[in-house]
């Protein structure tokens, strides 16, 4: 059977790669170890988070599936960081893991241009540094022009509790045993990486009355700027403890426990530690937080956030009834950690495309990510860059001003990782710039020229556009009735000058809001949205900080902008210190500025650097 | 393109006939019109390319000086450009580089100039070789011993400036990156006073640039010994030419000779005493506390000793005055002649031998000095900044920290705050080279027990 572009692996990079590049026109097949896997929540029941929400925001802006399917299947959401300022407010939803998967299984089966078939890849088929093709176990051979790897944490990968281990993929799915060969063979570098997930445990045998809990909030943003209708909170999270005797547990059986046997040998990410880790390395603290999180309305299993850990079964049974609220608790699933190959990030272009193989492109948890968003982020660029591979056209490369999806990737294909790759907001220099509530504004019009933004996402833009100018219009209004604004500022603590005060000059005050200001007259914002309201409001508080951050963007473009050759030997320069010649070699860098960020390349070999790429123009 | 518009002294340091200070970007003209006047025309109305006479003026002095504009993009680098040509002398220089970083330049990075050349498309193949080599060939001289250890030093001071901005923006952004962690909130007024001890200690820095740049500007080097011990052979020597009248009649040298001689690179004010003996001559007696005086200012002493003759009651006078300081050089000149001096009186470690009117062991003084000068002053001195760009760096770090106090004080969202303080991070990692955000995620995690 002959195909445009084969993506191997249907989670969430996998899923986002071949809707792309279906969309885009290209007749692509989805190729899964296991149908019952697609989209399949291996871990915690939710999606978003701080950075993860914003990674969700940008998925969608640019016409891809995450967001909206979130939306879908939320049953409870807050706001995380709402006190803390706009550019770190980060949605995070707990998510019905069962209808999450079949929603987005329909969604691909629906899908015009793409095929779905279950078999395990065994081998990527190269000629002349080309993908043409890729063969399975099973047997069968598909032909295709471009290749999408979205194996995620299924690579050689093995399970481990206590001293039991079995090779095999998360939640006793079957692993990928051929294709790590296959790619070693193509030249990647592959690493070992470690990760964990805790103990599920049957709902009614928790006792909540002594639990505190958590509830929802509603009136927040949805991830997806073309939900209409936003989702209700249907259920509640709680949240327990760790304690002394849970310590003693843990601490008296560490003999036992696998990440201090030596059994296992991956690197894990450091953000997500296990919780044997957690007390070793933090002994000090005599407790942990742990939040109750139901799994699915479907299902009474509930997932214990904050206690992964790959103690022998029976420890985990002690570990758990130590905890408050879960002295009778029933586990259901143990609590495993698991270890898989992934490549080394580097040899990849900012496009995802192998630096070696044409047409073969890697996204996801295989490229040494952690999360459902960093892999759907990168999923969705690879399908586009994949189906813009078969077209021959230029392919996309976001940068690091324009999405946090832009950060993930530079960081990812020029530093690398030695731990399973989180997304941060510290991660981003410009992160006052890359908020979830303008993400359509950054990357719609992008989405729009990739092909990705159908018509009806497109209105929906363009009407947001539209209604934002209006109200910045209506900015350099001033006040009303004087004496309901002077009410207004006096109970927020401000001082009310009666003479020449715009509106722009009320929520510019760090106190007062657009919606204490639209409180004051409902007539004249009473068309627009409270989310096109808060935006501008963000616009103007921020507009000092706002405007800075543009002139250290604008800087950077310049060498962002000057283009480097991939093919270019640097140890032919004459100047450049060794360590940066091989840096340099290794990365290959597609512009200045990314040469710039490579870790061991000083500002001094950047300067060499510009005055050889001239005198190699003339 | 906006870019900041940047400066520096671009003739080599130290002695020259002319200095050259440089200014790029859009600015140049508005800044040079600031601090410079001709009698005819307004520096606004300056003709690109064309040399103008005129009177610079800064805080300290006023300099009669060429200036010459090269409008955008017919410049070196592309942008509008300012030259200034003036007298010779790194003090002088340094001064109009105060000036126009008072009104608003910055002091340029190693290479920015070329940079902002390349970038503008400006530079031909053979500019380009010619600039690699200016690259390369700066980097050697910054391994020059004695300025790297000084170097060194400062930067670790430095860093550990940075290490508490880097503790307080961990603390912030581990807030704003795991919000649901039970951590300790950490309060705004913690917050404020770990900024304004940030505050304090790059003040503390700033106050030591003066002296460090004294030192820079040249290191003082003061002559004492006995009367007729050949001290004014010894400048001489050093000097090499005739500038003290040497004679053998006790106390020719009545007044303070000062003269300055370079060494690798490096300047050396040379100041050789009155010989120090009890005098009726009121003339001579006015040298010796002088002589007195130039002894507490010196970064090192030279105490000439002549071995030909028994130590005197005044050697011993001079050993008094001398007790307990530690940046001595004990020069043994006269060696072509016998000893006659039990070398066990003279309590100093570091000893040269020489003979002054032969010219021998000359080079190999000063070798010894420069050695000493760096490894041990240096070593031992409190950290000083000594240069404009770390200066203005630091400077304008201090000024940072004030919005960023500013900013806390205020309470303004945490996301605002924490721009304000990697802001200054970011300025104070220009001299420690360390920029990378993920030294603050390894401090996030080091410290903080977060994750699932």
């Amino acid at each position: 059977m002959d195909f445009d572009v084969i993506v191997i692996g249907s989670g969430h990079a996998g899923v986002e790669a071949c809707h792309a590049s279906a969309k885009l026109g290209l007749k692509t097949l989805l190729l899964t170890l296991n149908l019952d896997s697609i989209s399949f929540l291996a871990c915690n029941p939710s999606i978003g988070g701080t950075a993860k929400g914003h990674l969700v925001c940008e998925i969608d802006a640019l016409g891809g599936l995450m967001g909206v399917v979130a939306d879908q299947n939320t049953i409870q959401r807050r706001m995380l960081n709402s006190s803390k300022g706009a550019a770190v407010q980060s949605l995070r939803a707990q998510i019905d893991k069962i209808t999450y998967h079949t929603s987005m299984k329909q969604i691909l089966e629906k899908q015009p241009n793409l095929a779905i078939i279950q078999g395990e890849a065994s081998e990527i088929i190269v000629e002349d540094n080309r993908v043409i093709g890729v063969k399975t176990a099973q047997g069968n051979i598909y032909n295709c022009k471009a290749c999408v790897v979205a194996t995620g944490v299924y690579l050689n990968s093995r399970i481990i509790i206590g001293d039991y281990t079995k090779d095999c993929g998360p939640n006793g799915f079957a692993n990928a045993s051929h294709l790590t060969q296959s790619l070693i063979n193509l030249g990647f570098e592959i690493k070992r990486f470690k990760t964990g997930t805790p103990v599920r445990v049957h709902g009614d045998s928790i006792d909540y009355s002594k639990l505190e809990i958590q509830k929802g909030e509603d009136d927040i943003q949805n991830f997806s700027f073309i939900t209409k209708k936003s989702p209700k909170n249907v259920v509640d999270c709680y949240l327990t403890y760790t304690n002394k005797n849970t310590h003693k547990i843990i601490l008296d059986n560490l003999d036992k426990a696998p990440m201090y046997t030596g059994l296992i040998t991956g690197e894990g990410p450091r953000y997500c530690p296990s919780i044997e880790t957690k007390v070793v390395r933090f002994a000090d603290k005599d407790r942990h937080q742990l939040f109750l999180e139901p799994e699915a309305l479907s299902t009474k299993e509930v997932y214990i956030q904050g206690f992964s850990t790959s103690m022998p079964s029976y420890i985990q049974q002690d570990m758990v009834h130590s905890l408050e609220g879960l002295e009778n608790a029933h586990i259901m699933r143990d609590a495993y950690a698991i270890e898989y190959d992934a490549i080394e990030s580097t040899q990849l272009f900012p496009t995802l495309e192998s630096k070696e193989i044409k047409g073969l492109f890697c996204a996801g948890q295989v490229n040494g990510t952690s999360g459902y968003e960093e892999a759907a982020a990168q999923g969705i660029i690879a399908g586009i860059n994949a189906a813009k591979h078969v077209k021959n056209e230029e392919k996309i490369v976001l940068t690091r001003d324009s999405s946090y999806i832009g950060v993930l990737i530079d960081d990812l294909v020029t530093k690398g990782t030695n731990e399973p790759y989180r997304m941060m907001t510290s991660r981003a220099e410009y992160r006052l710039h890359l908020r979830q509530d303008n993400a359509d504004l950054r990357l719609t019009e992008i989405g729009r020229k990739i092909g990705l933004v159908d018509d009806k996402r497109y209105k929906i833009y363009k009407k947001r556009i539209k209604d934002l100018e209006m109200i910045k219009k209506l900015l350099d209004l001033r006040f009303g009735i004087k004496s309901v604004y002077a009410k207004m500022f006096e109970s927020k603590g401000e001082t009310f000058s009666s003479s020449g005060m715009t509106i722009r000059d009320m929520i510019r005050r760090a106190n007062i809001t657009i919606k204490d200001v639209v409180d004051c007259d409902t007539t004249l914002f009473d068309k627009f949205s409270i989310q096109d309201l808060k935006e501008i409001e963000i616009q103007e508080k921020y507009s000092g900080y706002l405007t800075r951050q543009e002139i250290q963007i604008n800087q950077s473009k310049k060498s962002e902008n000057i283009q480097l050759n991939s093919d270019f030997d640097y140890s032919t320069i004459k100047g450049l210190r060794i360590e940066a010649q091989q840096k340099l070699n290794k990365i290959k860098p597609l512009t200045l500025g990314q040469a710039s960020r490579i870790s061991g390349v000083s500002p001094a070999d950047i300067a060499v650097l510009m005055v050889y790429l001239k005198s190699t123009k003339k | 393109m906006v870019e900041d518009t940047i400066c520096a002294i671009s003739t080599p340091m130290g002695v020259g006939g002319i200095s050259i200070v440089r200014m790029s970007g859009k600015d140049s003209l508005l800044l040079a019109e600031k601090i410079f006047r001709n009698s005819k025309t307004k520096v606004s109305d300056f003709e690109p390319r064309k040399l103008y006479l005129g009177t610079l003026q800064t805080e300290n002095f006023n300099e009669k000086c060429l200036m010459v504009y090269f409008k955008a993009p017919n410049s070196y680098t592309g942008e509008d450009m300012v030259e200034f040509q003036c007298h010779g002398g790194v003090k002088l220089a340094e001064g109009v580089l105060k000036e126009l970083v008072k009104n608003g330049a910055r002091i340029a990075d190693g290479g920015e100039f070329t940079k902002r050349a390349f970038l503008d498309g400006k530079l031909s193949l053979d500019e380009a070789e010619g600039v690699i080599d200016v690259i390369n060939s700066e980097s050697d001289s910054q391994i020059r011993a004695g300025y790297n250890l000084m170097q060194g030093k400062l930067k670790s001071k430095v860093s550990e400036v940075q290490g508490k901005l880097t503790d307080c923006l961990a603390k912030l952004e581990v807030s704003m990156d795991y919000p649901e962690e039970e951590l300790e909130e950490e309060t705004k007024i913690d917050i404020i006073k770990e900024l304004s001890d940030v505050k304090i200690e790059l003040e503390k820095l700033l106050s030591t640039s003066s002296t460090g740049l004294s030192i820079k500007n040249g290191t003082k080097l003061v002559i004492v010994g006995k009367t007729n011990v050949g001290k004014s052979s010894l400048m001489n020597a050093l000097l090499n030419y005739d500038r003290a009248i040497v004679t053998d009649i006790k106390g020719t040298t009545r007044d303070i000779l000062e003269e300055n001689f370079e060494y690798k690179g490096v300047k050396f004010i040379l100041t050789d005493t009155a010989g120090i003996r009890e005098s009726d001559d009121i003339v001579e007696n006015i040298g010796i506390n002088k002589a007195k005086k130039s002894i507490n200012d010196a970064d090192l002493i030279l105490f000439v000793v002549d071995t030909s003759e028994k130590l005197t009651k005044e050697d011993e006078e001079i050993l008094n005055l001398l007790k307990n300081k530690e940046n001595v050089l004990v020069i043994y000149n006269k060696i072509d002649l016998d000893c006659k001096i039990d070398k066990k009186d003279i309590p100093f470690k570091n000893i040269m031998e020489i003979s002054a009117k032969n010219e021998k062991n000359i080079l190999e003084l000063k070798e010894k000095i420069y050695d000493t000068i760096f490894d041990q002053n240096i070593m031992s001195a409190p950290i000083m900044l000594t240069n404009m760009r770390h200066i203005d760096i630091i400077s304008k770090s201090r000024d940072l920290t004030n919005i960023a106090i500013n900013t806390a004080k205020n309470d303004i969202n945490l996301d605002l705050l924490s721009i304000d303080i990697k802001n200054i991070w970011l300025k104070i990692g220009e001299i420690t080279g360390e920029t990378e955000v993920e030294e603050i995620i390894n401090t996030i995690f080091s410290k903080f027990c977060v994750g699932k």
